[in-house]
Parts: structure tokens; C-alpha cells; sequence
């Protein structure tokens, strides 16, 4: 059994009569890439500056590596094994990449080589760039890189790709596996479901405040995630109205794909074989390709809070 | 501290690459020298005043009677003015306007009249025949005693006959025109040197001469002209405007961009940061003073060097203008609202706390203002040092700013959020 990081026993924030995290439990393990996953103003940020030991809790209670958050003599070790990549990351704007990663690692009594977290970052050729000339995505990566600059056992990332192109957070992405291959625990908040369902060890979905579900993507899926569905690519009206009366569970989008909902691998053989049956006995057109598409952490999120995320983090 | 240096080394250098930074911190000090030391360093030679002098006073053949001449001689003797005659027949303010042409320029024209020096001489006639009498009366009176009686009769028939001459003399007195524009900010200045002249002319033409003279002595240890004076004055409300504008938008701008908050994850405390910060901008204004006195020194010769009181009063003042700044960001939340609070308090303090000019221009209530201004204390402890090398003056402005800046320091602290709410 992994060592605990983080455990977070019925933590409460209130402000005025907003609860913004509202009696939320949950354990973090060495090792593991936990994300809180939710939209915005969900109470991830606030729950996770709760642990970096930079805002008060109102009840509750929250240790990191054994240290209690709410006392200044524990809030100074636990501020010297963590990492952290705060939301909207920003650095001094006039000082090069190393120039910044230094002026944090330099805070710390001890820390890695500067050059040695820029190559790990792969950011050798930004070595002496101006923070304010540098794209979103090497912006992050600087951010990222001054998290791990003091060799932190526990690594907070923050949104870390809020506002990156997709090329960019791919990019921060392989920079996430590379910090989970070097054995980093890593606390990671993000409202974009595939960021967390492809990074995370273990998902808490949370909303207004409390965590919705908790476990890995595969359980939450397998849990919540629903029935596998096979498409049918332009199969048309048609082809879907005669698998909904010979099969049911049939429906169409507006690309005129059919979609057929399956719960197992036999209902699957079932649907398909009708479709051949279509496409055999009658002259339906049974479209361009067929494919199965298993539930995701959206689908889960969907079921558990009632909506979908936007690309700017609101719930819709 | 090893953090402070580490913060301080950071700000410094993140300033120094800034273009704006030090346009506003350095350069616009300055340039503001510059402009102060050529008005008031003597640059250039003398500055002069344009006067347009239309003499109507003409003998038979149209020339300048001698008196008039005499006259616009004497103000040109000044080398304050920069005389223009205006043709006789011209109209004086018409032919002044159309000169300066389309930019236009300050109106200032004098009109001698006609009959000026006819005017003059019969009232130097009247005025010294009336001294005469009134002196030879004052003398009979005197000596009346020791006279014998037919010398009495004598002496008053001639009295008697030089009292009838005087009242003969016509009472006729010469008037200048001085046409001035009300806007025009030399008008006092220059109708001041026209008057003084007027009545030199007067003493000169009756034979009379001032009794009452001047002794100027400075109470400065060495010999300063103006331009030696801003040069405190500039370098104190330079360093209250990069605390309480620049510290204040440079703090907001980092705790609105996350930096302060990234910062504060780290050990670094809120005594380190507040520090690394005050020693960062006592830097920054001991290069604005040595930049401001090197420049001083190589274009205007001034005279005014700081001393160990100087440097020890800057570092004070850092101190305290920092520690505005950090209240004033501590209270603010966006960039534009510090940046127009910080202006709003800078810009009345830099003019009302006699930087620029004596408190004494100032209507009472004024001064009673700028009497709880700190920039007064700040710029007064500095000229003291700088200038008069007024001991007492020193330490007392001293000790004003030490117990204001570890008040500000203190409040700055205070409000300077290390912590989310």
C-alpha cells in the first residue's frame, strides 16, 4: 500500500454564505496523479490552496505529509516538499526563463540544478528568452519547471492547460506523464474531461463544492459511464428507424450518424448482426463505416452532475 | 535577508530592463532637471524679456528728445529687456500683436509720452528748487537767532521771492505707459525693473541718492544659485512618486498577475518580500540622486552634493514612500486603480509640499496642508543636508520620516496579503 501525501477529512470553506468547498473527504498516495476534476468555481482551486497552506480552512481538517495545514510551524515544511503550478501562472516579465526558475528555486535551502529542470522541461534553446516573449504553452512549461525546481515529493498543477492551444497542451500533457514516470505524486485540477481521464490515476468529480464520485477512469466509467454505443457513420434515417424497430434503442444526430446503444459484448454481436440482416435482405443503405464508442469520463460527468463542461470551464 | 537579497537582486534587474520603468523613474527626473537648470542654471547667458518701446518724446527733427533717449538707454543698460521701438505714428498694441506675428508671444509695451523730457525737467526744476527752499528755511530757522535783524529781512525777502519762483514753476509731472497683458506671468517682474528705473532716473536727475542700502549675505555655507535649490527638491519628489506611484502599480500589477501569490507558496515570508522591495527601490533612488547630481554637476555646476545625511535621509525616505506604496497596493485590487490613486496623492503633494516652490506662495491654508504631507518633511530634511547644512534641521526632518516610515512600513505590512482570504 502506497504512503499517504494528503488526506482531507471533511474540509469546509465558507465565504459569507457561499459554501465553496462543502465537506469534502478524500486521500492522495505517493506516487499517484490525482485530479479534481470540475467547472469553474466548482471549489478546486479553493481546496487545493487550502493544502498548498495559502488560505485558512473554516473547518475540517487537511495534512500534508503528516503536517497540519492550519499550523505556520507545519504550513513551512510542508511549503518546502510541495511543488506548485498556481492557475493563470505568470513570472517576472523582464527576466529570462532561468532567471525565474532560479528566483524560486533559490527560495528553498534546497534545490535542483536550474539547467537540470530546463532540460527536463525541454526548454534548453529558452534558456536565456524573456518570460514576456515566450508563448502560453512554454509559459506553462516555465511554470511547470519552477514547481519541480526544489524536488518536491508532492507536485500541485492547477489548471494547467486553461487557455493553451491543443498543441500546446499536448505538450504540458507529456510533460505530466514525464513527472509521473520520475515517481512524482502529483495533484492536478482541470475542468477538460479527457486531460483527466488520460493523466489521472484517480478522478474526484467536483461540483458546488462537494465531490461527486471519486476512482480511477476505468471505475467511474465502468460505474458511471453507461452502455458502449455503436455508430454507424451516415447511416440515415432510414437505416435507424429500422434498427429501432427490429432493435430499439436507436438514435440520429444531425450528421445523420445512427447511434445504437449496446450494454455488453452479445447485445453488440446482436446489433451488428442486424444491421447485416439490413444491409443483406433489404436495400437500406447501411452508411460509410461503423465504430464502437465506449463511455467516457464525460459521459460519467454528465450522469453524476447533470451537464457538460464548456471549453471556457462553465457548466452548461 | 539571504531571500530579501535574492528578491531584491530580482526586482531590480526585472526594473532596469524595463524601458518605462526607468523613463518614469530616471529619465523623467531628469529631463525635468534639465528644464529647471537651463531656466534657472544660467545656460545660454541671461534670459531676457521683450519690450516694445514706442517713444513719442521727439525734438523738431523727429529724433529722441535726450532724456527719453537717456531713458530707453537705461533700461537697455539692464540687459533685461530685449527692446523693440514702435514707430511714432504706429498703434502701439496693433503694431506689438502684429510683430510677434501668428504665435503671438507676451504684449509688453511702453509709451514715453510726448513732452517727457520737457515734463521732467520742469519738475526736477520744481522738486529741487522746493528742497532748496524748504532746506534754506529749515537752516534760517536754525540760525535765526544769531542774526541781526536786518539780515533777518534780507533772508526772508530772498525766501519770500524763491517761495513766489517755486509756486510759478508749473506743476507738471511726466507719465509712463506700461501696457501689460494680466496673463502674462513676467508682467510683476517686469514692471518692477521699469519702475526701479524710473526711479533712478528721478534720484539721478534731482541729485539725490538712496540712503537706504542692502547687505546680502546667504545663510548657505557655500555659494548656490537656483538651480542648486530644485536639485533636493527634484530628487525628493522623484523618490516619493517612485514609491507611492511606482511601488504601488508594481505591487498591484505582481498580485494581480499571480506572482506575489506564487511567491508566497515558497518559504519566502511577507518580511522578506516587503524588504527585498524597500531595498530595491533604495537602490533605484541612490542611482536617481547620483544621476541627478552627476548631471547637475557636469551641465549646470551644482553645488549641492550629498553628504552621509543625505544618503542616510534617502534611505529613509525609500523607506517610508514604499511603505505608502504597499499600503496604498495592499488597499487596491486592479492596476489602473493603483496607478490613479498613486497619481492622485504624488501629483498635489510633489507641487504642495514646496518642492517646486516656497510654502510661503502658498494661501495659509495651504501651508497648513502641506505641513501633513510627508514629501515637506522629506524635501525640507534634504535641502537641509544638501544646502544649508542646517544640523538641527536635519535631524528634526529625520526624525518626522524615521517615525513615519516604520509607521507606513508597518501598515504595508499589515495589508500586504501573504495569505488568500
Amino acid at each position: 500500500m502506497a504512503k499517504t501525501v494528503v488526506e482531507v477529512d471533511s474540509l469546509v470553506k465558507i465565504y459569507g454564505s457561499l459554501r465553496a468547498v462543502d465537506d469534502i473527504s478524500f486521500e492522495l498516495h505517493e506516487g499517484e496523479v490525482f485530479a479534481f476534476l470540475g467547472p469553474n468555481g466548482a471549489g478546486k482551486t479553493t481546496a487545493v490552496e487550502i493544502l498548498e497552506c495559502i488560505r485558512p480552512l473554516t473547518s475540517g481538517s487537511a495534512r500534508v505529509f503528516g503536517y497540519d495545514v492550519t499550523k505556520g510551524e507545519d504550513a513551512k515544511e510542508i511549503k518546502k516538499r510541495i511543488g506548485v503550478l498556481p492557475q493563470d501562472f505568470s513570472a517576472l516579465d523582464k527576466l529570462s526563463v532561468k532567471e525565474n526558475i532560479d528566483l524560486i528555486g533559490r527560495m528553498y535551502e534546497r534545490k535542483l540544478d536550474t539547467l537540470e529542470v530546463i532540460k527536463l522541461l525541454d526548454l534548453e534553446d529558452k534558456t536565456k528568452e524573456r518570460f514576456e516573449n515566450l508563448s502560453g504553452g512554454l509559459k506553462q512549461r516555465v511554470g511547470v519547471a519552477a514547481a519541480l525546481v526544489n524536488d518536491p515529493q508532492l507536485v500541485f498543477l492547477d489548471e494547467p492547460t486553461t487557455g493553451l492551444d491543443p498543441k500546446a497542451r499536448r505538450e504540458v500533457w507529456q510533460v505530466i506523464e514525464n513527472l509521473k514516470k520520475l515517481g512524482k505524486t502529483v495533484f492536478l485540477t482541470s475542468h477538460y474531461m479527457e486531460e483527466a481521464q488520460v493523466l489521472a490515476d484517480r478522478i474526484a468529480i467536483i461540483n458546488k463544492g462537494k465531490i461527486a464520485v471519486i476512482g480511477s477512469p476505468q471505475d467511474l466509467i465502468s460505474r458511471y459511464g453507461g452502455l458502449k454505443t455503436l455508430v454507424i457513420r451516415k447511416g440515415g434515417k432510414k437505416l435507424a428507424r429500422t434498427l429501432q424497430d427490429r432493435y430499439g434503442g436507436t438514435s440520429l444526430n444531425e450528421d445523420e450518424d445512427v447511434f445504437v446503444k449496446v450494454d455488453d459484448v452479445k447485445e453488440m454481436w446482436q446489433a451488428l448482426s442486424t444491421v447485416t440482416d439490413i444491409s443483406m435482405l433489404t436495400d437500406v443503405y447501411i452508411g460509410r463505416e461503423i465504430e464502437i464508442q465506449t463511455p467516457t469520463i464525460e459521459g460519467v460527468f454528465l450522469r453524476v452532475v447533470g451537464g457538460k463542461i464548456t471549453e471556457e470551464g462553465e457548466l452548461k | 535577508m539571504r531571500r530579501s537579497l535574492i528578491i531584491f537582486t530580482a526586482v531590480t534587474k526585472n526594473w532596469m530592463r524595463s524601458r518605462s520603468g526607468i523613463f518614469f523613474s530616471i529619465m523623467f527626473p531628469v529631463m525635468l532637471l534639465l528644464v529647471f537648470g537651463a531656466i534657472f542654471g544660467g545656460v545660454g547667458g541671461p534670459s531676457t524679456y521683450g519690450l516694445f518701446v514706442q517713444n513719442l518724446d521727439r525734438t523738431a527733427d523727429g529724433t529722441p528728445t535726450e532724456l527719453s533717449d537717456g531713458f530707453v538707454e537705461a533700461l537697455n543698460s539692464t540687459n533685461t529687456f530685449d527692446i523693440r521701438n514702435v514707430p511714432v505714428d504706429a498703434d502701439a498694441t496693433s503694431y506689438a500683436r502684429d510683430s510677434l506675428g501668428p504665435l503671438g508671444g507676451n504684449i509688453r509695451i511702453l509709451i514715453i509720452p510726448d513732452g517727457f523730457q520737457d515734463d521732467l525737467l520742469n519738475g526736477t526744476l520744481k522738486v529741487r528748487v522746493g528742497i532748496s527752499y524748504v532746506t534754506l528755511l529749515t537752516m534760517y530757522e536754525f540760525f535765526e537767532r544769531y542774526l541781526s535783524e536786518a539780515e533777518r529781512m534780507a533772508i526772508q525777502q530772498g525766501l519770500a521771492q524763491m517761495g513766489q519762483y517755486n509756486a510759478s514753476i508749473p506743476d507738471r509731472d511726466t507719465s509712463l505707459t506700461l501696457i501689460l497683458d494680466a496673463s502674462d506671468q513676467s508682467s510683476a517682474i517686469v514692471k518692477g525693473i521699469v519702475m526701479n528705473i524710473a526711479s533712478a532716473f528721478n534720484y539721478h536727475l534731482v541729485g539725490a541718492r538712496a540712503v537706504i542700502n542692502f547687505t546680502e549675505e546667504s545663510i548657505a555655507v557655500r555659494q548656490f544659485r537656483t538651480v542648486d535649490f530644485y536639485v533636493p527638491g527634484i530628487i525628493a519628489a522623484f523618490i516619493m512618486s517612485n514609491g507611492i506611484i511606482g511601488v504601488t502599480t508594481n505591487t498591484t500589477e505582481f498580485k494581480r498577475r499571480g506572482i506575489i501569490k506564487r511567491l508566497s507558496i515558497t518559504p519566502l515570508s511577507k518580511i522578506e518580500w516587503i524588504l527585498g522591495n524597500v531595498l530595491s527601490q533604495t537602490l533605484l533612488n541612490l542611482m536617481l540622486t547620483a544621476i541627478m547630481i552627476v548631471i547637475g554637476w557636469l551641465l549646470f555646476n551644482v553645488q549641492a552634493i550629498p553628504d552621509v545625511y543625505s544618503l542616510l535621509l534617502i534611505f529613509l525616505g525609500s523607506l517610508m514612500f514604499s511603505g505608502i506604496g504597499m499600503v496604498l497596493s495592499g488597499l487596491v485590487k486592479d492596476v489602473e486603480a493603483a496607478s490613479a490613486i498613486g497619481n492622485a496623492i504624488a501629483f498635489p503633494m510633489m507641487f504642495l509640499s514646496g518642492t517646486y516652490f516656497p510654502l510661503e506662495f502658498m494661501p495659509e491654508f495651504l501651508q497648513s496642508f502641506a505641513r501633513v504631507l510627508p514629501l515637506t518633511y522629506f524635501s525640507d530634511g534634504l535641502r537641509y543636508a544638501m544646502i544649508y547644512k542646517y544640523s538641527e534641521g536635519i535631524f528634526t526632518n529625520m526624525a518626522i520620516i524615521s517615525v513615519l516610515a516604520v509607521a507606513f512600513i508597518i501598515l504595508g505590512s499589515v495589508v500586504t496579503r501573504w495569505k488568500e482570504k
